[in-house]
Order: C-alpha cells, then sequence, then structure tokens
C-alpha cells in the first residue's frame, strides 16, 4: 500500500517538477496581443484574407503586416473588436457581396452532352470545359454551394445557385472556386466601374450600351414591378435615367434580339417610365457610396460627362466638385434640347439629384478665365478632370478673338488661327509640337514659328508613306527645323504649375492594340520630348486628368511622398468603342464619343473609373478582356419559333396639338401597363440564352 | 533479423491497431475528412507511440515490476504519457519551431488516446525486450497512419460522390471503415 502511493506520488512528483522546470527552460514568448486577436477572429479559416487560416491573419494583424479589417469573413463586428484590441482606428471597408453571373441553368440551356460523373463543377470543367455549349454558363454542380464556409448559398430549383445576402461576407470563396469564374465579388465600387469582359454573360443591348447599362436587369425589375430597383439599377451606369429614357438614341434597341422576331423591345420608355415613377413619387432612392476617401477632384464642366464624372467619383467615396463656365449646369442638355423633348423641370430635378449625392458644383467659373489648372492642383486638388464638352464652348460661345488659355501650354489650331488673323495670336517660346492636323501641319508649323517657336515637332499617328505630303514637301520642312514623328502617339504631358514643360510620345512601331503604357515603356518605345506650346487640330479639347507628381524623399525609414508642384496628365482608359486606345488625342475620339449624350455619359463613368484608379495607385487601363468593337462574341443569329408580339406604342401628342402648343412635350411615356406588357417582351437575352417558348407537355412525353 | 520482420509485418498488417484491435477510433473519423490534416496527425502518432511506449516500458521495468505494482500500470502509463506529450510539446515549441508546427495541435490532441496506451499496454503483456518494444511501438504506429491516410482518401473521394442524405458525412465514414478493416481481415494468418 505505501509502496504504490510512493510510487504514483513519486512518479507525479517528478512528472510535476520536470514539466515546472521545462516550462521555465523552453519558455517560448508568445505575444499575448496575437492570442487576443486570434480569439476575436471567426475562425472558419476561409482564407478570404490571403493569409492561412485565422492564427496566420492573427499574427500578421497583431505585428503590422496586415490592417485590423482584413478579415472578410468576420465583417464590421469583428473590425472593430480586432482594432479594440489593437487600440488603432479602423478605416471602413466597403461591403462586398457574391453575385451569379448566369441566369439559365443546365434545365433551359443549350447543352453538349449529358454530363454523369463526379458531383463537382471542377470535374465537370475538365470534360471539355463543361456540358453547355455556353463557355461562361454556370455548370450548376454547387462546387460554390460546398465551398461556402458561411453557408451564404444554396442551389435553386434552376440549378443556379443562390446567394443569401444576410450570410455573405463577401470572403470570395466561391469566386476562388467556381472554374467558370461566374459567381463573383461585388460592391458598389465593382460595379460602377466594372465593364463587359469575354468571360461573363452579357447581352447584345447590354453590350451596345455606350454607357454600359444592365439593361436585361432593370427590365427584369420593371416587368416585376420593382420600378425602384430599376432606376437603381440604371444610375450604377447612368445618373440621367430622366433625360435619357426622353432622348437618348438607344443603339440597344438596334442590337435587340427581338429583331430577329418582330420589333426591338421598348427598352428607352421603359426607362423613361421608372424613372418618371422614382420623380412623382417625389423622394429619391438611396445611392450606395463607398467610405469616404477624403481625395478631392476638380471636374472641369458642368454638362452631361461632367456631372456624370462627378457623380461617380461621389459613389466611389471622393469629393468631386464641378466647375462649370455658365450660370447653369447641364450643357448641352439645357442649351440646344427643345424643350417639348426635355422639359427643363426634369432636367432640373435630375441634376439637384446629382449634386445630392455629394457633388459642389460652382457656376460662373469658366476654366482659364476664372480658374486654372497649375492653380487648382496648388490648392489642394488630388485631381483635375477636364471634361469640357462635345463642342468647344469657347466656339459654341461665340467666338472670341482671344480665346482662353484653358489646359497649361495646349492651343487649338482654329483658334490660334483666328487670333493670328485678329492680330492677337499669343507670343510664343521654347519648342512646339504639332499633333492631329492632318493637311495642315506644315502649315501649321510655319505659323508657329512665326509667333515665335524654336523648333516645331510633327506627330502623326500614320508612317511617312501614309502623310498626306510627298517626299519633297517633308524633306524641305524638316530643313526648316521640323521634325515629324511618325507611327506615334503623345502619350502624357508633362509640367510645372501653369506651364507646359514636356511631352511624352510612343513609337507606335511595334505596338499591339490593347497595349498598357506600362508595356509600351519595356519596349523603350516612349521618348520625352521638351516642349512647351502643344496645337491639336481637333475641334476641341479632349477629356483628360490632371494629376500632381509625388517625388521621394528623405532616405531609409525616413522616406515619405512628398507632392510638388509638379503635374503629369493621364488619359482616362479607351471604352469599348473607341477605335484605338493609345495615347491623347485619338483618332475618332471626338466622333465616336459625343454623338449623343449617353455617349458622354459613358466617357464621364470611365473618366471617373480613371480618376479613381490613379488614385488608389492602380494603372489606368480597360480591364483585361473588355469587349471591345472588334471583339467577337459568341451570340445566336436565328431564335427558335416564338410567337410575334407587338412592340407598345408610345402615346404621343398628335400633330394638331404639337401646333397648338410647342413648348409641350411631345412624348407622354408608358402607361404601367404597357410597361408591364413590354417589359414581358424582353427575351432576357444572355450570350447564347434567352427566354424559350414553354415546352409543351405533349412535346415533353414525345421526347422523353 | 526474422523475428523482427515478423513483428513488423504483423503490427502494421495483420493486427493494425486500429483495424485490428479497434483502437483509437476517434482521431480514425475525426480527422480523416482532408488528406493535410490525416497526414499531420498520423505524423504525430508516429512520434507519440514510439516515444510513450520506450518511456512506459522503462517505468514498468524500473518503477513498477520492482515494487510488485503492476496493477497500477494503467494509471502510471496514462500520468506518463500525458507529462511526456506536454514535456516533448515545450521541448519542440523552443528547438524545432519548425516540426512544432507541422505536428500543431494534433501533438495534445492525442495525449491520452486509447492507441497510444494500448501500444504501450501490449508492449508490457507481450513482455518485450526494450528493442522489440521500439520496434513494436513504431511498426504499430505506421500502421495506425496508414490507416488513416487509406480512409481519408476513401472519404475525401466519397465526398464527390452522390450518396443517400441520410448517410453523408460520418455514417458512410462509417461503413468505409468497416469495409477496410474487413479487407485488412484477409491478412490474418499470416504471421
Amino acid at each position: 500500500m505505501l509502496s504504490a502511493i510512493l510510487a504514483i506520488g513519486g512518479l507525479g512528483f517528478v512528472a510535476g517538477v520536470g514539466l515546472a522546470a521545462a516550462s521555465k527552460i523552453f519558455y517560448v514568448y508568445v505575444d499575448p496581443l496575437i492570442v487576443a486577436v486570434e480569439e476575436a477572429l471567426p475562425g472558419a479559416n476561409c482564407g478570404g484574407c490571403g493569409f492561412p487560416g485565422c492564427s496566420g491573419a492573427a499574427e500578421a494583424i497583431a505585428t503590422g503586416k496586415a490592417p485590423p479589417t482584413i478579415c472578410v469573413g468576420g465583417g464590421p463586428a469583428t473590425h472593430a473588436k480586432v482594432a479594440s484590441i489593437l487600440g488603432i482606428e479602423i478605416k471602413e471597408v466597403e461591403p462586398e457581396i457574391a453575385r451569379p453571373g448566369c441566369y439559365y441553368g443546365p434545365q433551359e440551356a443549350d447543352l453538349k452532352y449529358i454530363y454523369d460523373g463526379l458531383n463537382d463543377c471542377r470535374a465537370a470543367m475538365l470534360l471539355g470545359g463543361g456540358a453547355k455549349e455556353c463557355p461562361v454558363g454556370c455548370l450548376g454542380l454547387g462546387s460554390c454551394v460546398k465551398a461556402c464556409p458561411f453557408g451564404a448559398l444554396s442551389m435553386g430549383e434552376d440549378g443556379l445557385p443562390r446567394v443569401n445576402a444576410s450570410l455573405c461576407t463577401g470572403c470570395g470563396t466561391c469566386e476562388r472556386v467556381c472554374p467558370k469564374h461566374i459567381i463573383t465579388l461585388t460592391s458598389n465600387s465593382r460595379r460602377v466601374t466594372q465593364e463587359y469582359t469575354l468571360d461573363q454573360c452579357s447581352a447584345p443591348c447590354q453590350r451596345t450600351c455606350p454607357a454600359g447599362i444592365d439593361i436585361p436587369a432593370y427590365i427584369d425589375a420593371a416587368g416585376r414591378g420593382d420600378y425602384l430597383e430599376a432606376v437603381r439599377i440604371i444610375k450604377e451606369k447612368n445618373p440621367f435615367p430622366l433625360v435619357c429614357g426622353r432622348i437618348c438614341v438607344h443603339p440597344c434597341e438596334n442590337e435587340c434580339r427581338r429583331n430577329l422576331l418582330d420589333e426591338p423591345v421598348a427598352i428607352n420608355p421603359i426607362k423613361r417610365f421608372v424613372a418618371d415613377f422614382e420623380m412623382k413619387s417625389g423622394s429619391r432612392i438611396p445611392i450606395e457610396k463607398a467610405p469616404p476617401t477624403g481625395k478631392r477632384i476638380a471636374v472641369i464642366g458642368g454638362g452631361a460627362e461632367g456631372l456624370t464624372a462627378a457623380f461617380f467619383l461621389a459613389r466611389l467615396g471622393h469629393e468631386p466638385t464641378v466647375y462649370e463656365g455658365k450660370p447653369h449646369l447641364g450643357g448641352l442638355l439645357r442649351t440646344i434640347i427643345p424643350d417639348s423633348r426635355l422639359p427643363k423641370d426634369v432636367l432640373d430635378w435630375e441634376i439637384q439629384g446629382i449634386l445630392e449625392t455629394g457633388v459642389t458644383a460652382h457656376t460662373n467659373t469658366k476654366l482659364g478665365r476664372d480658374v486654372a489648372i497649375g492653380d487648382l492642383l496648388q490648392e489642394g486638388y488630388d485631381a483635375v478632370f477636364v471634361a469640357t464638352g462635345g463642342w468647344d464652348s469657347q466656339m459654341s460661345e461665340g467666338l472670341p478673338t482671344e480665346p482662353y488659355q484653358m489646359l497649361p501650354g495646349v492651343h487649338l489650331l482654329v483658334h490660334l488661327s483666328f487670333a493670328h488673323m485678329a492680330g492677337k495670336a499669343p507670343q510664343l517660346a521654347g519648342d512646339a509640337m504639332i499633333v492631329g492636323c492632318g493637311n495642315a501641319s506644315i502649315d501649321a508649323a510655319h505659323l508657329l514659328k512665326t509667333l515665335g517657336a524654336q523648333h516645331v515637332h510633327v506627330v502623326f499617328r500614320g508612317s511617312r508613306q501614309e502623310s498626306p505630303f510627298t517626299d519633297e514637301e517633308l524633306q524641305a520642312a524638316e530643313a526648316q527645323g521640323i521634325t515629324f514623328h511618325f507611327r506615334s502617339a503623345i502619350t502624357r504631358m508633362f509640367g510645372r504649375a501653369g506651364d507646359l514643360t514636356h511631352v511624352e510620345v510612343a513609337s507606335l512601331e511595334k505596338y499591339v492594340p490593347g497595349q498598357t503604357l506600362q508595356q509600351l515603356h519595356e519596349q523603350a518605345a516612349l521618348q520625352h520630348i521638351p516642349v512647351q506650346t502643344l496645337v491639336t487640330g481637333a475641334g476641341r479639347f479632349p477629356e483628360l486628368i490632371y494629376a500632381p507628381v509625388y517625388e521621394q524623399r528623405g532616405e531609409g525609414d525616413q522616406q515619405e511622398l512628398v507632392r510638388t508642384d509638379h503635374w503629369e496628365t493621364v488619359v482616362p482608359y479607351a471604352g469599348p468603342f473607341a477605335e484605338e486606345d493609345v495615347g491623347i488625342f485619338r483618332p475618332g475620339e471626338a466622333t465616336t464619343d459625343y454623338k449623343a449624350v449617353v455617349e458622354a455619359i459613358g466617357a464621364g463613368r470611365r473618366g471617373a473609373a480613371s480618376v479613381h484608379k490613379r488614385l488608389m495607385g492602380e494603372e489606368v487601363a480597360a480591364p483585361p478582356g473588355m469587349i471591345r468593337r472588334s471583339t467577337r462574341v459568341l451570340t445566336v443569329d436565328t431564335l427558335e419559333p416564338l410567337s410575334p408580339q407587338p412592340r407598345e406604342k408610345m402615346p404621343a401628342l398628335s400633330p394638331v396639338e404639337q401646333m397648338a402648343n410647342p413648348e409641350a412635350e411631345v412624348e407622354l411615356g408608358f402607361s404601367e401597363e404597357q410597361v408591364r406588357r413590354e417589359a414581358q417582351r424582353c427575351l432576357r437575352c444572355g450570350l447564347i440564352c434567352y427566354r424559350r417558348p414553354l415546352q409543351e407537355p405533349e412535346s415533353l412525353a414525345k421526347s422523353a | 533479423m526474422h523475428e523482427y520482420w515478423l513483428l513488423i509485418v504483423g503490427a502494421v498488417f495483420v493486427n493494425n491497431i486500429i483495424l485490428a484491435r479497434y483502437l483509437g477510433n476517434c482521431p480514425f473519423f475525426g480527422v480523416s475528412n482532408r488528406m493535410d490534416t490525416a497526414t499531420g496527425m498520423a505524423m504525430a502518432v508516429v512520434f507519440v507511440i514510439t516515444l510513450a511506449s520506450c518511456i512506459t516500458w522503462l517505468v514498468e521495468k524500473y518503477v513498477l515490476a520492482p515494487f510488485g505494482l503492476e496493477y497500477l500500470e494503467t494509471i502510471a502509463f496514462i500520468l506518463v504519457i500525458a507529462s511526456l506529450v506536454q514535456l516533448v510539446e515545450m521541448f519542440l515549441q523552443k528547438s524545432v519551431p519548425a516540426l512544432y508546427r507541422a505536428l500543431g495541435i494534433y501533438l495534445p490532441l492525442i495525449t491520452t488516446n486509447c492507441a497510444v496506451l494500448g501500444v504501450a499496454v501490449l508492449c508490457v503483456e507481450e513482455d518485450f525486450n526494450f528493442i522489440k518494444t521500439l520496434v513494436f511501438a513504431f511498426a504499430s504506429a505506421v500502421g495506425y497512419g496508414m490507416a488513416l491516410i487509406m480512409l481519408t482518401g476513401i472519404r475525401e473521394r466519397i465526398l464527390v460522390a452522390p450518396v443517400p442524405k441520410h448517410l453523408q458525412g460520418l455514417p458512410v465514414g462509417l461503413i468505409s471503415g468497416g469495409l477496410l478493416a474487413l479487407a485488412f481481415l484477409g491478412f490474418l494468418g499470416m504471421v
């Protein structure tokens, strides 16, 4: 008995003392912060943060390698808890949510074969990219549903995943698992800066829309009677639904697949109805905005493009200020569109809505007369976006013989010529460059020499052979000190305060469409030419972003970025319809982007997206795989038999009534019943899917 | 030498600690869902069983047997194994952090696992000498790891197969484990 007690007691004693000693000898310091942070994290190990599990994330957060907001799974509550443990302030992050991007399940879509294998999309993908004809179609085997660590996804009866928005944390696990990249994270910022790409489902109408509105989605919402949701969808791409609903040239309707059968869906009248519905309701739908970034941006021009850019900059969390030379905002919408097509009170209501999103506007403040770009940057703006308009505004105001110097060092040839004829042209100093003057290039160079320019560079997009001049003419010009740059484009301008100092010219010899500035730089195709004056043959200024240049100062750990009074220009990325996508003064840009208000709206949104990318330190370029005019997209050219259903007619004033009251609005807008009927006509197209007639029970029986 | 080969084959295949003796079922089904956790567990098991069996053999031989206290074997072994694993964990964390991270959470998990205690008790009951204990414990642990990894492979494939709803998860895992044990029955009589 005693020996037993002694033996076990002795063993226990030795073990206890041994462990106590070992805990001293083998003591390892574990930062209590790491432990505390790990306890605050959800412990789902979803990997949404990019670290190996929650313990990896906790270590990174506690050691300051990652912000407390890195946990996407936990959301704001976790961020607050983690931040309070660390005793720091958190920066709000924008909520993200998963959104499936396929609308027809395997039962409804065209199939290549019947898949009967492993119940996993990634396995099905190995067999010729899945059973669906459509290369971006959801395979419907629910890999995303199984992968979701938060149980936010489920499989609907149609074979497509459904997102439970209240459970989705935006961790992105589904996005990483989906072999087709169909289910993706979306946030307000992602949606408003999005372009349609080849690896997503898009309908012909939305690809054609210059603003890029998700047309099938808003027609679907209108058909369900959810008119305000339709307005919300439209306003993710277009802040002017009332204006566009009335005067849009609706290229979307030309591409509507119903043209193959009868008449296009009345896309635009439906937009007008839902926008009018919002206006008549007397209140505005809330506009989703990203958390404030504290960046201030000056937008030059209060027309459709400038207001659109300001609206989307506000939605992206920035603080835009619009400078408009005229007493009223609205630009050409106000000055040249008649009241019978666009009543002024409608325009005012729409502009008021844009201002309420967080846009400040200064009217009667003209660039070149009341403000200058150099001064605005000096004042502390983080960027200046120039959207001066489809027409050169100074021309439409009645040409002044002494044009205002709007952009630093940049002149329109037409202004310079008129001013010269009136004997009021400015005296030039230093070197000059000419771009886009075509046949007038050499004469323009002579004019610049007369005005005092030392040396003149002429930039041509085409080759020497393609230029409008003979070899003798070119040689004579070269002898007079004119340098020609063939197959070249101007990609950037650099300056200091109010002066242009030099220009970056890219050689396009090895250029492949779609290449970015960075890639041109790697090809050593860029050269900087000191130039103080730049003359363009275009009738208007291109839209440009002026941004301050930051300089790295100090050494080692003391390094910091210091803002200088130097600036550079950034060209907004070219939209899907641009003919060429490199450089300022692109050929065709003046004719493709400004035929219609919807094109200016598209350019304004892309301008805002470009400013946003620049401010966030991303490269300003179109998303990879963006569908361009030259891109071939999978589509269908015949429809299965569908019963024709005539398009609803827009109620309008008769010619007699129009004559009696020329101010009254001609088109009256659809009634609610018309909108419901018209929305039923929409085929809800995808790349190759569309709403087909329901199969009759008989034919099902036959095929079985 | 022949004797040791028989010992190894016997411990790994014929009298597999889990498939023939049914020890350590909890981690066998608990961590056989994913291959990386299963291999981590297998490594930890090999490490702990080998070490624990050797120490308990020494305790039996030099502490319990001299005083005729063999009846206290179970409680003494649990005590020794538990403190041993703690000690090893501290040692590894300090000296071999890489191994510590690799074994991770599995080390403390198997502190009082019945497979660990079972092998220790078996060694004593069979009256093995120290070398035989070492070989037998290592081979048993390898057999455990092998069975665990085999079941994990099966369960990973079952995960993507159409299984009736009421059998999904653990039930089908138990069935697979049972079938695996039946298959190992074929080794019976080899040694």
